[in-house]
């Protein structure tokens, strides 16, 4: 195996710097990697950049007062600076959307690779669960999925350093929205699993799982990753809607709790543009660089069959 | 014909199925029995054998499956929701079609702007494609489709209602206002006029993406290269031949938006207190009140069916390679 891999690598790195290349060629591609690389280095270091996330408790300023040398995006209801607010849901809303894509691209892989491989029974079965999905837009299930799960397991203590609403809006999104990924792998792999080298592996002994893992997976890898960053854009409007509505968690504020506080605080109606307007081109500009370069990716890999142009 | 649409509504129902499954399971794991959770807050006044007869009456006694799923679905099928525990003692079904008009004015109307709007501004862009017009409309409508609808709707009212003060940015009614009035109806549009928008826009961004998607695929087909070569006009072309095939996906995708769009008029309806589904949900979830919001999801999910058996018999009718 490892001989293989010798053999081979000159070929990969010359089909790694190509697709960088092409990659890298669409506009779109680097203006989303521009503005992703400054979120992400942003909710990394929030306590370096603004200090600790403000309370009601350590509150700098004025009451919803406006952008000023002091406070660069102004003030909410109870004085907290806004900039510090914005740059911590940061984190909160990158994590969420992040964690909540590598659950429903591991979830949908799964059920597509696995349906696609085994066919028959299995496949019928495995789609007209997949359909259910796929037809429920993932926001009207996490809407109902949610607040009753949150009531289960109780709002006290975190899980893996999240506040208890938070972690469920996470699983319930990836649990809700991995039916697209699902019927995308299913299709790569009818096709994939016909070709000679799956033949080869199956001839040399290779079992049904290392077939699919070893053989079917790397391949699937572009369909996967193009998917995946529209998955992100999904999830980050899934999660600041969600959020806005009141099932986020006012002590771990993302961008979209953050709106909500602003609509209670009546904010739009008090003309205080800075409170509300600030997460929301938060919302905007990440989810935008993610379906850029998805589209890119997507052009990249595959410039005849676009999921969006 | 027959057999694709036997198929076609057996998913229907299976789908339908599954989400008053969920609606039963996810009403059930709450912890606390429901008689408990009703009588809760007189809890010191009733006694066990109050507690016990109320559950004997409502059934909880007997097993979760098959009697009290079998008793949930052929009461949902009678359209009886229970009953909501904000509102005391009104049924949920009633609650709900209270609320309904008001969504289906605002959905309707801002779908209809939408995709007057989107898709014609769409098929231009997708017919010029790579020209100044494509590039605006493109980039404009992606910005659109990354952004939540109810954010727009907080902008808008801070402009054109809080500064600007020229529409009113709360509720549907001013205060005092007679109904059934010629005024009545200006100031309902008055108030109107914010949410639609917000819907619309909303809306408008991935319909101007799909229906200039679907024009590029056309145009470069060969029946295009045949029609220009037998001497048609950029008109005739776009009129006879291009229109109607890139319709197609348009259609469906309209068609299978309808539970998006109506998961996105709830938080616009939040922002602006519109008396709707969405206000409904709002005032269910900060209550906890469960029996509304699943009479809400049940709801939601079978219009979402219904819309999507809808897209699959239309797209027989429109594109005949699809019948056989």
């Amino acid at each position: 195996m490892s001989e293989s891999i010798i053999r081979y690598s000159g070929r990969q790195a010359r089909a790694i710097k190509t697709f960088l290349g092409r990659f890298l060629g669409y506009g779109g591609a680097q203006v989303g990697l521009v503005c992703l690389a400054f979120f992400i280095v942003v909710a990394a270091v929030p306590d370096i950049l603004v200090g600790p996330l403000q309370t009601a408790i350590n509150a700098t300023g004025e009451f919803l007062a406006p952008p000023s040398s002091q406070h660069v995006l102004g003030t909410d209801e109870v004085g907290r600076d806004v900039l510090n607010l914005v740059v911590h849901g940061a984190r909160i809303s990158l994590t969420i959307a992040l964690l909540a894509t590598v659950i429903s691209l591991v979830v949908g892989t799964t059920i597509g690779m696995t349906a696609g491989y085994y066919g028959g029974v299995v496949d019928v079965w495995l789609m007209r669960f997949t359909d259910f999905f796929f037809v429920m837009p993932s926001f009207v299930l996490a809407l109902v999925i949610t607040p009753v799960v949150v009531e289960v397991i109780g709002r006290g203590q975190e899980i893996l350093g999240f506040r208890p609403s938070l972690f469920v809006i996470l699983v319930v999104i990836g649990m809700t929205s991995w039916a697209f990924v699902a019927r995308i792998v299913r299709s790569q792999t009818l096709s994939l699993k016909e070709r000679t080298f799956i033949d080869r592996a199956r001839v040399v002994g290779s079992s049904n799982f290392s077939i699919m893992v070893r053989h079917i997976l790397p391949n699937l890898v572009p369909q996967i990753a193009a998917n995946g960053a529209l998955v992100v854009a999904g999830a980050i409007f899934v999660e600041t809607s969600l959020s806005f509505l009141g099932l986020g968690d006012p002590l771990q504020p993302s961008w979209g709790t953050l709106l909500s506080l602003a609509q209670r605080a009546g904010a739009a109606s008090a003309g205080a543009w800075w409170y509300l307007g600030a997460p929301g081109a938060c919302v905007l500009t990440v989810s935008l660089s993610f379906v850029l370069i998805g589209n890119a990716l997507d052009d990249t890999f595959n410039p005849r069959r676009r999921v969006i142009p | 014909m027959s057999r694709r649409i036997g198929s076609i509504l057996i998913r229907a129902i299976i789908t339908l199925l599954m989400v008053a499954v969920l609606n039963f399971v996810l009403f059930r794991v709450i912890p606390g029995d429901p008689a408990a959770l009703l009588l809760g807050g007189a809890r010191t006044s009733v006694s066990a054998e109050q507690i016990e007869v109320q559950r004997q009456n409502w059934g909880l006694d007997r097993p979760l499956f098959p009697d009290q799923v079998l008793d949930y679905l052929s009461s949902t099928l009678r359209g009886d929701f229970g009953y909501s525990f904000k509102f005391r003692g009104r049924h949920v079904a009633d609650l709900i079609v209270e609320r309904l008009p008001a969504t289906i004015v605002l959905v309707g109307l801002a779908q209809f702007i939408a995709i007057i709007c989107g898709v014609m501004l769409g098929l231009y862009a997708g017919w010029r494609r790579g020209g100044a017009g494509d590039n605006i409309a493109t980039g404009a409508s992606l910005a659109l489709y990354s952004t939540p609808a109810f954010w727009l709707g907080m902008i808008l009212v801070v402009i054109f209602s809080t500064a600007l003060g020229w529409v009113p940015g709360y509720g549907a009614h001013s205060p005092g206002a007679i109904a059934g009035s010629l005024d009545w109806l200006l100031d309902y549009l008055r108030h109107l006029a914010l949410p639609v928008t917000a819907v619309a826009l909303g809306l408008v961004g991935q319909y101007v993406v799909v229906a200039r998607a679907a024009m590029s695929d056309v145009v470069t087909e060969d029946y295009m290269v045949t029609a220009r070569a037998k001497g048609l006009t950029g008109g005739q072309m776009l009129m006879r031949h291009a229109f109607r095939n890139a319709m197609l996906p348009v259609v469906t995708l309209i068609t299978l938006n309808l539970g998006y769009v109506v998961a996105g008029a709830i938080t616009v309806e939040a922002v602006f207190a519109w008396p709707g589904i969405g206000g409904l949900t709002v005032e269910a979830l900060n209550a906890r009140d469960y029996p509304v919001l699943q009479g809400i999801f049940l709801l939601l999910g079978a219009s979402i069916v219904v819309a999507n058996l809808a897209a699959d018999l239309a797209y027989g009718l429109l594109d005949p390679r699809v019948r056989q």
